[in-house]
Formats: structure tokens, sequence, C-alpha cells
């Protein structure tokens, strides 16, 4: 019984993530910098790494990239998308598990975006054979520092009530 | 909010102009192209742009006629030449990657080539 209740809510998560990716593809940013996105699918996968674990955390990443692919249809940003969710996804659980007397969720969510940015523009400079992909870096970094600092923001509140709310059924 | 993630927020801060600037003197020292100078078809001189030949010219006498380069600082120009028209004469400087001043009665071109070899991808789109 366990376990299909963990399985339904870790499918749950990866929905919730699907709808806040194609949602996040309609809202227009202020600034034109190719790569740039709000990132609010990676509250779920933050929310995840800290409720469930780092395998969840891992498998919902994963799972939510192939399933974006079949649903916009763009394989190019497949290859960028499950790069960056992958890295970030580890340095984030690195983060939480090691560091998370140092950071707090906010931390935790800007390394991520961190991370997410320099696994595609090294995923990109690869694939394009071109180094100078890396010029967008800094300009990059800024703005996940906006996006990563409001994505742990709303995950502190989201883990918050779930923690209370699901304690029963996932920690016996 | 932590003192480590302030602190992380401003190291990224610092880090990023840093390495915007880094990347802006990068972008603007253009050791990036020379000057092919080509006739009939066939490049006959190389020229890499350097602080030191600024002003200097190069008389190019070849079978078909007579033209006289100067370099300029990034930029080239033909100043002399003895075809009728002189249409390289009055073109001017050239300094971008791609263009070209071309002298048809001596079969001369000059051409701003990059250094690097340019990717084959016209468009990316994602």
């Amino acid at each position: 019984m366990k376990r299909l209740n963990k399985m339904i809510f870790i499918s749950l998560l990866v929905a919730i993530g699907l709808a806040l990716s194609v949602l996040e593809s309609a809202i227009p940013l202020p600034i034109a910098i190719p790569g740039a996105k709000l990132g609010l699918s990676n509250m779920v996968i933050l929310v995840t790494l800290v409720v469930f674990g780092f395998k969840d955390g891992i498998i919902v990443s994963m799972l939510k990239s192939v399933l974006l692919m079949l649903i916009t249809g763009s394989v190019s940003s497949f290859i960028y998308s499950i790069s960056g969710a992958i890295f970030s996804c580890i340095v984030m659980f690195i983060a939480y598990k090691y560091l998370s007397n140092v950071f707090s969720l906010i931390g935790v969510s800007i390394l991520g975006a961190l991370a997410h940015n320099t696994a595609q523009v090294s995923v990109a400079s690869f694939m394009l054979h071109n180094l100078k992909i890396y010029a967008y870096l800094p300009f990059l970094m800024l703005v996940s520092l906006f996006t990563g600092y409001f994505v742990g923001l709303a995950s502190i509140y989201i883990v918050k009530n779930l923690k209370t709310n699901y304690k029963m059924l996932f920690y016996k | 909010m932590t003192k480590g993630d302030k602190l992380l927020i401003v190291f990224v801060i610092i880090l990023s102009f840093l390495s915007m600037g880094y990347i802006n003197k990068q972008a603007f020292s253009n050791d990036s192209k020379y000057v092919s100078v080509q006739v009939n078809g066939k490049e006959v001189k190389k020229i890499i742009f350097d602080k030191k030949i600024i002003g200097t010219t190069i008389p190019l006498k070849t079978e078909y006629g007579y033209n006289l380069i100067e370099i300029g600082d990034e930029k080239v120009r033909v100043i002399e030449a003895d075809c009728p028209d002189k249409i390289d004469v009055k073109q001017g400087y050239i300094s971008r990657i791609g263009e070209t001043i071309v002298c048809l009665p001596n079969k001369m071109v000059i051409e701003i080539k990059g250094l690097e070899e340019d990717t084959e991808i016209d468009i990316m789109n994602h």
C-alpha cells in the first residue's frame, strides 16, 4: 500500500512538473537570452528531492524531460533539458544533504539553476562545436539567480506543508 | 534565507560581472581576422593585423597591373591603382569579415577573412 501511494504521488509530481513546463513556455520573459527560462518545474524536482530523496528526484526529472519531448516534439531541446536536469539534480542533492546547515532551500535552488545552465551551455557548445557559446553563461547566471531565488522561496512553503500533511503516509 | 545564501548570491553576481568584462575584452580584440590578397583566384599575400604595421603600404605588381595597398588600424584600402576606372581606390576602407575590394582589370581581390573556420550550421532551432 505504501509503495502504491508513493508511486501515485510521484506520478502526480511528474504531471505537475510537465504542466508547469508547458505553462512557462507561454510566459514571455522581458530579456531575450536564448536558454533563459523561469525554471518553474525545477520547483517540483527540488520538492521531490527533499521529500522523497535522491532516487525519486532523478526519476521525476528524467521522466519530465522525456515526456516534455513527446509533448513539444523537439529532440534538440530534449538533449539540453535532460543533461541540465540530471546535473542540477545531482548538485541540488549534494547541496541539500551536506550543506543544508549553510544553505537554505533558496541556496540549494540557486545552485541547481546554476548547474542546469552550466550543463546546458556545455552541451550546446559541444553540439555546435563552438566554445564561444560560453559567453552566454554569465548572463544566464544572473538570470538564474532571480529564478532560483523565487523557486527556492516557493519550495520552502511547499515542503513545509507537504511534510506536515503527508507525514503519516511516508514517515511511518 | 541564511547567511550562506546571501554569500552565494553575492559571489555569483561578482563572478558573472567579472566574466562579462573578460568576455567583452576578448570580443573586441580583433586578432581573429586577416587580409587575404588574391590575384587571378590564387592567394598571394596573407596579412594579419598588428599594431606595428599600421600605415605600411604594400605594392602589388603582377602581370595584370599595379595596386598599392595600405594597411590601417584593423582595416585595409587600396590607395593607388593603374586600372582605368579606379573603383577599388574609391571604395575606401574595409574592415569587417567577408568584405571585399575587387579590381577587375587587374584580377585582384582583397578579402577580410576570419581565422576560424565557420561552422556549417546555418540556423539552430530549439
